[in-house]
């Protein structure tokens, strides 16, 4: 009878009369509605976002390729200042980048932070490979052997000689 | 086009290194000679004091009489044109022969005459006071080969031309001396007796000595011939050789020390002996003046010619130094004065060391050493440490030598350096009080190594057997030494200069050797000496008792630091000199080069049971099927050479290694051949195994030829007779892409045979000298020096002789910064390193490291001497001559106390807005 005239009335009645059982001690204040409190709706529609966002941050490296690549084609393989500059950004900025992902993956822990962390490093990886294929085709690189030629040492003589055109 | 011209117009650019106009004479000297004194002729009472010579070496100068300065001087043509025969001054001063020739300024006399050469003979008039010709005739004789030993003479006016048939008669021809004409026709006078061993002219006589005990003799120009024979007084021992002529006494000639005349009308003063003589005037009365050297105790006396009685006034003796050799009195001038007492009188004496040496009042008046005139050997010796530089040196060498025992090595060491900078202090604070030692003579000198050790001591050998000690910076000779009875070897070798201990060994005294061959006997002599004091060392003179075929340079011995001198005697024995470095020896290998056979023989020497033995292991016989080769020239690399740079970078950045075989030397032969004039060949052997490396043959090219040896390449210029040009070969050779043994060298493991690129070029010029520079670490560019017969140094990069230089214009050319080929090699005027400092018949250059690597020293021989720095990709390591040290610094003091201020400014700045 009571619980029928409680669903009757609003639902902000509150109805003392109730049993006094161990429910009653985690009563929650009036007005409250823990349905209300966690709309599970929201919750899983944020977490979508934070990992759609994380892995933008995650994707960000390889994404940045393709640009880096037609930065490189027109910046052209002579040595001048530009060019040098493009390709010590080009070459420090995935490496600082590589050291700071643990700063940079606190604000997407999650299910898939690993997997995330190892593309963007992955990524960032690529960029500097790019960007050290750059500085071979510039020549920046001591890849040949006529880099290394100063370091060459000088044979040594087995044998001495001595001589030349008779005096007698 | 216009890329590639651009692209030369840089390299050029880049590698011009001229002076600028307010450098000049401050890293070079140059030394002017004139040579071996042969015709002198000296006039005090001229307007103009005058002392005109002529020289063996083909010059005619004029020397101030007071100072012995050059006034002038004419470097007339190489022998046998040049070759002077005759120097006849007018004069009044001179004897009554003269006379007849006019006064100077007339068109019909003249102011000095020679005759020099014999096909043609120049008969040249001169302008005494400022050395130009003012007239020139000449004739061609009919018969070259006899006019070669024609003489000639000069009486009234007329030049008279001598030409002996030896064993048959004499041709005489008389010409007016200013015209060329002939006074008549040729004269043959029949003389059977005539030899070129005995004859000699004396003024107008012909003179011969007949077995030794009597003088036959013709008056040439007595107008009936009659034969004069003057019996010889009576002679302990036979004469030999020919009579000697005094000049200005007509018919009369020395015979053993003694005059005699053949001369009815010439009385002469019997009695007098000396080794040389003079006639000249003294107090308007004809004096005969004669001089001799008693043990380094030179005396000059003389006599009045008409009745011999001694003039006490010119009666004068001194000691000459030893260095001067024996020297003989050429000519005399007496200054008139009022009072004459002989004051005035200059003697003039040549020595066998090639000196000029004048003599006034028992003094040396100045003397000019004209021996270096003909240098045969350089090399430049660090000068000593100062003090206190010596004990740091020593230190560090303490240090190195006892590193074992390394606890006690620190202890002792800090002990060292303690009581080293102690007495440093002590000798600096002495030296301020003024109570410090002496400097040393050398130290007096200024002869103390400078930082840079661009300072040297320049150690010149000479043909004569005269060694000097000349500063490389200032020019000044510092010490003289002569060598008696030596001489160069055969085969056109000269006598050697060896350094057997540098300066670097800080106690011991650097030692320097003359290897040279004994007149007399032709043994070889070994004369070790102090390159710094100029002193005999060692015991000095060493005369040994075999003949020297060859010789080579052991390594240094641990203790005394001497490289000993290893020598082949002619019975193939090998010796080493000192004998305490005789181990050392074992395993080095010796070759010689016969010039005339063109055969190589390879030695290897062996040290086994105290005992040197020396196998013959090779021969080469590059005399071709025919045998008609002969080598013209042998050129090893310098064995100070260091290479830096093991690789050349080609322009795909790969390395092509340089083939640096150190036993390589290069051979050439030339041979005449029927179709081609003449076949040069070059052949590059290498010594310790034998085997020929590479040859080439050149056709229709023949000598001059001049090789320079360096690295991997090598350079030689040859006259190429079909297009009459000098041109230039270079070849550089190459291992390849890889090395075959990056560590080692061997000749006898066989290396691969070598990639070799060759190139020619044109040069516009005659090379008369090759040498390419050398600095300490071998990492400074390499120039080739060539020396032109004007007398110009040229310093030629070697990119510009590069024989990769390309063909066609490629990239990959110019990726490898190789300029296109142009076959003419460019000698811009900002090249010559010698300005317009010329260098009369310059024949040699040598060049030595000094302490900065980017800097080479150079010396150029021949008639002169110059001396200069090169610097071939500029002075890298040093700071510019004109570097603003007073701006840098002011900068520097307003930077440091700007940031000062501004730091207290914005301190106290900080300090009020905190109180805000």
């Amino acid at each position: 009878m009571s619980s029928k005239q409680n669903a009757k009335k609003s639902k902000w009645s509150l109805d003392f009369n109730g049993s006094k059982n161990a429910e009653l001690s985690s009563v929650s204040p009036p007005g409250y509605n823990p349905t209300a409190l966690v709309n599970q709706n929201e919750v899983v529609r944020d977490q979508r976002l934070v990992i759609k966002k994380s892995w933008d941050l995650a994707l960000g490296p390889l994404k940045n390729i393709p640009m880096n690549l037609f930065i490189m084609y027109m910046s052209g393989n002579s040595i001048s200042i530009f060019p040098i500059m493009m390709v010590g950004m080009m070459l420090i900025r995935p490496i600082k980048a590589v050291f700071t992902t643990q700063v940079t993956s606190k604000m997407a822990e999650g299910a898939q932070g690993t997997g995330q962390r190892i593309i963007y490093i992955l990524g960032n990886l690529a960029n500097v490979a790019l960007a050290l294929y750059k500085c071979h085709s510039m020549g920046l690189l001591p890849t040949h052997a006529s880099d290394w030629l100063a370091f060459v040492q000088p044979q040594t003589r087995l044998e001495y000689y001595g001589g030349g055109i008779s005096f007698i | 086009m216009f890329s590639t011209g651009t692209l030369i117009g840089l390299l050029l650019l880049s590698t011009c290194s001229a002076l600028y106009e307010d450098q000049i004479k401050k890293f070079d000297w140059r030394a002017l000679n004139v040579g071996a004194l042969k015709h002198v002729h000296i006039d005090l009472n001229n307007f103009q004091p005058r002392l005109l010579v002529s020289t063996e070496e083909q010059v005619v100068a004029s020397i101030c009489p007071k100072t012995g300065a050059l006034v002038w001087r004419q470097v007339l043509e190489k022998k046998p044109r040049g070759d002077i025969k005759l120097l006849q001054v007018s004069g009044f001063s001179d004897d009554s022969s003269d006379t007849a020739a006019a006064p100077v300024g007339t068109t019909l006399g003249f102011d000095m005459l020679t005759v020099q050469g014999h096909a043609p003979a120049l008969v040249r008039g001169w302008n005494s006071n400022i050395g130009t010709i003012e007239w020139e005739w000449s004739i061609f004789p009919l018969n070259t080969e006899k006019a070669e030993d024609a003489v000639w003479f000069y009486s009234n006016s007329v030049l008279y031309h001598v030409v002996p048939a030896w064993q048959s008669h004499l041709e005489v021809t008389a010409y007016f001396a200013t015209s060329g004409h002939s006074t008549g026709s040729t004269s043959k006078i029949m003389a059977a007796w005539i030899s070129p061993e005995s004859c000699a002219l004396a003024g107008t006589y012909f003179v011969c000595i007949s077995e030794g005990k009597q003088l036959i003799s013709l008056d040439l120009v007595a107008k009936s011939t009659q034969v004069i024979r003057t019996t010889l007084e009576e002679q302990q021992q036979q004469v030999v050789g020919k009579p000697k002529a005094l000049l200005g006494l007509n018919g009369v000639v020395i015979v053993n020390g003694k005059l005699v005349s053949v001369n009815k009308d010439q009385a002469i003063c019997s009695g007098l002996q000396g080794s040389s003589f003079a006639v000249g005037s003294f107090n308007y009365r004809k004096v005969l003046a004669y001089a001799d050297l008693n043990d380094k105790n030179l005396a000059i006396n003389a006599v009045y010619l008409d009745n011999c009685s001694p003039v006490p006034e010119l009666q004068q003796s001194l000691e000459l130094p030893a260095h001067f050799g024996t020297p003989s009195l050429k000519n005399f001038d007496c200054k008139l004065k009022r009072n004459g007492d002989g004051k005035s009188c200059v003697f003039l004496f040549s020595t066998n060391t090639e000196s000029i040496v004048a003599i006034q009042q028992g003094r040396i008046r100045w003397s000019r050493e004209e021996a270096l005139a003909n240098v045969i050997a350089s090399e430049f010796m660090d000068l000593p440490l100062a003090d206190s530089e010596g004990t740091l040196e020593n230190e560090m060498k303490g240090k190195a030598v006892d590193s074992k025992s390394f606890e006690r090595d620190i202890a002792s060491a800090f002990l060292r350096r303690i009581t080293a900078q102690a007495v440093q202090i002590r000798s600096l604070f002495l030296h301020v009080i003024g109570l410090g030692p002496p400097p040393s003579d050398t130290q007096r000198a200024g002869l103390i190594r400078d930082s840079f050790g661009l300072h040297k001591m320049l150690v010149l050998l000479t043909k004569s057997g005269k060694i000097f000690g000349v500063d490389n910076i200032s020019g000044k000779h510092h010490w003289q030494l002569f060598l008696p009875n030596v001489q160069g070897f055969d085969n056109a070798e000269e006598m050697r200069l060896i350094v057997q201990r540098s300066s670097k060994h800080f106690p011991l005294q650097p030692l320097c050797t003359i290897v040279a061959k004994d007149a007399k006997t032709g043994n070889g002599v070994l004369y070790r000496f102090n390159p710094i004091t100029g002193q005999a060392s060692e015991g000095g003179q060493l005369q040994l008792d075999y003949k020297i075929k060859q010789l080579s340079l052991l390594p240094e011995t641990e203790q005394d630091f001497v490289k000993a001198i290893l020598i082949l005697d002619s019975s193939n024995k090998v010796h080493v000199q000192p004998k305490h470095a005789e181990p050392l020896a074992n395993g080095i290998y010796l070759y010689t080069a016969d010039v005339k056979t063109a055969e190589l023989e390879g030695y290897f020497v062996k040290y086994a049971g105290d005992q040197l033995s020396c196998t013959h292991i090779w021969n080469v016989r590059l005399g071709g099927h025919t045998s008609e080769q002969q080598i013209i020239g042998v050129a090893g690399k310098n064995p100070i050479e260091h290479v830096h740079s093991q690789g050349r970078v080609l322009g795909d950045r790969s390395v092509l290694y340089k083939y640096i075989n150190p036993n390589l030397v290069a051979f050439v032969t030339q041979s005449p051949d029927a179709t081609h004039k003449s076949i040069l060949n070059l052949y590059l052997i290498d010594v310790v195994s034998g085997s020929v490396i590479f040859s080439m043959t050149h056709r229709k090219v023949r000598a001059p030829l001049h090789i320079v040896h360096s690295e991997n390449w090598l350079a030689y210029s040859y006259f190429n007779e079909k297009v009459r040009r000098t041109e230039i070969t270079t070849i550089e050779l190459y291992e390849g892409k890889t090395q075959a043994n990056g560590s080692v060298f061997s000749s006898l493991q066989a290396p691969p045979m070598p990639l070799v690129e060759r190139q020619s070029y044109i040069i516009p010029t005659i090379v008369e000298a090759l040498r390419e520079t050398i600095t300490e670490r071998g990492i400074t560019n390499k120039h080739v020096l060539i020396g032109t017969a004007s007398g110009a140094i040229i310093e030629m990069p070697w990119h510009l002789l590069d024989p990769r230089r390309p063909i066609a214009s490629s990239t990959q050319g110019r990726e490898e910064g190789a300029i296109p080929y142009i076959p003419e090699l460019p000698l811009p005027t900002e090249n010559h390193i010698n300005y317009n400092q010329t260098i009369a018949r310059l024949r040699n250059i040598y060049t030595a490291p000094s302490g900065l690597e980017s800097t080479c020293l150079v010396v150029a021989s021949g008639l002169d001497l110059f001396v200069t720095r090169v610097a071939p990709s500029k002075t890298f390591d040093l700071l510019k001559e004109d570097f603003d040290y007073i701006l840098i610094s002011i900068v520097l003091v307003a930077l440091t106390s700007g940031s000062l201020i501004v730091k207290h400014l914005a301190s106290r700045k900080l300090l009020k807005q905190a109180w805000k």
